[in-house]
């Protein structure tokens, strides 16, 4: 660590300058060590200015007591320091006091030679740790502009300890010129006060009550020097006037200067301009987001932001690629007076620097940096932000600056504050996006339950010689239950009722498209001979569906359906039932409620020839009066609180209960019970339920 | 909701038995689909069905093995459900299923089947 060496090389040089002139002030009046006394005035002058450059050499190269720190642990380390410094130099008083009381035996000048000695380097300590704090301060926020202004301020400071030197006989009002113009120049720097504006009101309290510590520690040294210079007991040389006035001067002022500023809160110079640009952006940055627009102008406005807040001096935001951009794009960088040789750079060496997922990186000393290397420009200090919340990586900004140390804590909650606001933001976006395609999602889903509704047959076949009464309700909004009637010439009538396996989407496309099957194989056959051939019977009806969904069903699914076609003037019906619900049926005549059990496979299961065999032709002769009850499996399966089903039984005795009444109120009352035996729960699966009555034929007319 | 069904295998000579414990509905037909889709069932000579603790099964849990059906078929490996419980049984009726599948009452018979 070459800052290392150099601070020990400084101490060293302190301490050997401060021992030379220890003994050069011991040697007024007598003989030191042999050698001859009163030594020459130039050589004590020389060793004090030694000892104050070293001392405050030392002090400049520490590093900069902000950076990772906040304005009061500095304010307050100082006060401690000064507090030390200041009982040491009671402690040496009280030493001299006890000496001359004649308790502590030494030679004349001695004792008071020594404790000047020891208490002029204490202050010149002092001095140079007020200074450079205060110069860590003036710095905040400052421009490129002011450092240069301060480093002419040390170098003018720097040329006064050869004053006293080589310029003792110039004119009076030279010096007092040159004095006073150092002195105005430390007002104008004692104007940089823009820390004060960063401070809370209980911060603002604990920073006077440590001001004015370090302004009374200043104060005492002060006053002990006055009275050194007028005590008679001491030989001392002349101090170097020139640079302790206008140190101690500048740092008394800048502390009285900070003192007013924040007990009056003045607005000295831009105090609280910066600040307010800081909100100003904040504000900006909030209302751009609140407008809801795309992600690109929400980066836009954070790079924008960003940029001109901390005054940087290039500027890089990587936009990562999210899932709502179209495929294999990747979205542009966003750049600030950056060369393309710089942004590879960066592109290169990013990633390796966040791999830890470090909220943010900053590097104030990239000249001597091992992290991020190789830039064209001369960049003295980098901070990198990666934009991402716990679930997403956005991208990154990264921000350079010419001047070393150009980044402090202030600057980093404000870049941390608009990385924040951008996440959430493009947080937010996402989830009106998402919110839109689930909304898309559902208005097609609805149109879906419109087109299917429309497949549902609206007017009933109506005649003299049935009933027919329905009732349907999906589990969701689209099902995957169907019927449909058709009306054949010679008073006949085609009922077909199923259910597609599964639910959803994909079960009602195969509702639609049994409702194509049906309507395609209920075209009358114009080649048959007789008219009862016109049309297939169930069984045949059953194969020819079978085939017609072998290819577009899927593996695992299948549909149960049964068939009827009922014939009036046969005064009969026949049917096939395909692994749907068993047909409940009255008969009047038996005055009995039974269901027709009868065999019969699944549409779907067997795609090969063979499905003819497991389905049959049933042929059933009916009575006026009698009653069908076709149905799903949503009704029978339909459960109550406790998981009981609700079973054919139960339905045969609704039957039983209402079969004299119309098919009207014959469904309502099954339903009804339904709703009963399943109430305050949501429905499981889609009902349908068809309730046929066959009646005596009544003349027409 | 996880899958209220577990599937045990039981692997023999030339007899794998699954046994089944219950609720197979869409949720849980997909356990038993993973079970069935294993390379190695086709090794064996028969698949023997446990359904004692199987409680219900759905349009889904029954499209699992009518899904699987013909592939069985082709490789001569023989499906044999026994202890079925007479609500389970009256599903695969129902649905003729019974017509195409081997349904046995008892695990002797299963065997033997």
């Amino acid at each position: 660590m070459p800052n290392f060496r150099r601070s020990v090389w400084l101490l060293l040089a302190a301490a050997g300058c401060w021992l030379l002139l220890l003994l050069g002030t011991l040697s007024q009046g007598h003989s030191v060590l042999g050698l001859p006394a009163d030594w020459p005035r130039w050589l004590l002058l020389l060793a004090q200015g030694g000892f104050a450059a070293s001392v405050f050499l030392f002090a400049r190269v520490q590093p900069n007591p902000l950076v990772g720190h906040g304005f009061l642990p500095v304010l307050r380390r100082l006060f401690w320091r000064g507090l030390i410094l200041t009982t040491l130099l009671t402690s040496m008083q009280v030493l001299v006091h006890l000496a001359d009381a004649r308790t502590l035996p030494l030679p004349g000048n001695t004792t008071a030679a020594v404790a000047y000695t020891i208490n002029l380097a204490l202050f010149i300590i002092l001095l140079a740790q007020t200074l450079y704090v205060w110069r860590s301060l003036v710095g905040f926020r400052g421009s490129p502009r002011l450092q240069r202004e301060w480093m002419v301020f040390e170098l003018l400071l720097g040329a006064a300890l050869l004053f006293q030197l080589f310029v003792w006989q110039a004119p009076d009002f030279l010096r007092v010129v040159i004095i006073t113009g150092l002195g105005l120049f430390g007002v104008y720097l004692s104007g940089h006060q823009r820390w004060v504006a960063y401070l809370s009101q209980g911060q603002k309290v604990q920073a006077i009550l440590l001001q004015l510590g370090v302004l009374g520690f200043l104060l005492t040294f002060l006053l002990y020097l006055r009275g050194a210079q007028t005590n008679s007991a001491l030989l001392a040389p002349t101090t170097q006037q020139a640079f302790l006035v206008l140190a101690s001067f500048f740092a008394v002022f800048y502390a009285v200067a900070g003192l007013l500023v924040t007990l009056f809160n003045l607005p000295i110079a831009d105090v609280y301009e910066q600040r307010r640009a800081e909100i100003l952006s904040l504000q900006q940055l909030s209302q751009i987001i609140q407008r809801g627009q795309t992600a690109h102008e929400i980066y836009q406005a954070l790079f924008a932001s960003a940029v001109q807040t901390i005054h940087a001096d290039a500027a890089w935001l990587d936009v990562l690629p999210q899932p709502t951009d179209p495929a294999g794009t990747r979205p542009a960088p966003i750049l600030h007076e950056l060369a393309p040789a710089d942004q590879a750079v960066l592109q290169a060496q990013v990633p390796a620097l966040l791999a830890d997922g470090q909220p943010q990186v900053v590097d104030n000393d990239l000249p001597r940096s091992q992290r991020l290397t190789g830039f064209g420009q001369p960049y003295g200090s980098a901070a990198v932000l990666p934009l991402h919340s716990t679930t997403h990586d956005y991208g990154v900004l990264v921000l350079l600056k010419k001047e070393q140390s150009g980044f402090d804590p202030e600057d980093l909650s404000i870049l941390h504050t608009f990385t924040t606001q951008t996440v959430l933001s493009l947080e937010n976006l996402q989830l009106v996006h998402e919110a839109r395609v689930s909304q898309r999602a559902q208005d097609e889903l609805r149109i879906a339950a419109l087109v299917q509704e429309r497949l549902i047959p609206k007017h009933l076949p109506t005649d003299n010689w049935f009933e027919i009464s329905t009732y349907a309700q999906a589990a969701k909004e689209v099902g995957g239950d169907f019927y449909d009637f058709l009306h054949l010439p010679g008073q006949r009538l085609a009922v077909l009722i199923g259910d597609v396996s599964g639910k959803g989407v994909t079960a009602a496309f195969h509702t639609a498209q049994m409702k194509g099957i049906f309507h395609a194989l209920m075209q009358p056959n114009p080649l048959a001979k007789k008219d009862r051939d016109r049309y297939p019977d169930p069984q045949r009806f059953m194969m020819k569906a079978n085939e017609a969904l072998t290819h577009c069903l899927e593996r695992s699914s299948f549909i149960t359906a049964s068939f009827y076609l009922i014939d009036y003037e046969a005064g009969g019906f026949s049917f096939a039932r395909a692994g749907h619900c068993h047909t409940l049926y009255y008969h009047s005549i038996k005055e009995e409620v039974s269901y027709f059990r009868s065999e019969g496979l699944g549409l779907g299961i067997l795609r090969d020839g063979s499905y003819g065999r497991h389905v049959k032709n049933q042929f059933w002769d009916y009575n006026p009066g009698d009653v069908m009850v076709i149905y799903t499996d949503g009704i029978v399966e339909a459960r109550n609180a406790s998981g009981d089903e609700y079973g054919e039984e139960r339905l045969a005795q609704m039957l039983g209960e209402s079969f004299y009444q119309s098919a009207e109120e014959i469904n309502r009352h099954i339903r009804h019970d339904v709703q009963e035996f399943s109430k305050n729960l949501p429905l499981h699966d889609d009902q349908t339920l068809l309730v046929i009555k066959f009646k005596a034929s009544q003349p027409q007319g | 909701m996880g899958p209220i069904m577990k599937v045990t295998a039981q692997p023999a000579d030339t007899t794998l038995t699954l046994v089944l414990d219950g609720e197979l509905d869409a949720s849980s037909a997909v356990v038993l689909d993973t079970e069935l889709n294993k390379p190695e069932l086709l090794k064996y000579k028969k698949v023997m069905i446990d359904c004692q603790k199987l409680s219900y099964i759905s349009s889904a849990g029954l499209g699992v093995f009518i899904s699987h059906l013909q592939r069985l078929q082709d490789s001569n490996v023989k499906l044999v459900f026994y202890n079925m419980q007479e609500k389970v049984f009256n599903v695969f009726e129902i649905l003729g299923l019974d017509s195409l599948m081997t349904i046995v009452p008892t695990e002797q018979e299963a065997q033997t089947a």
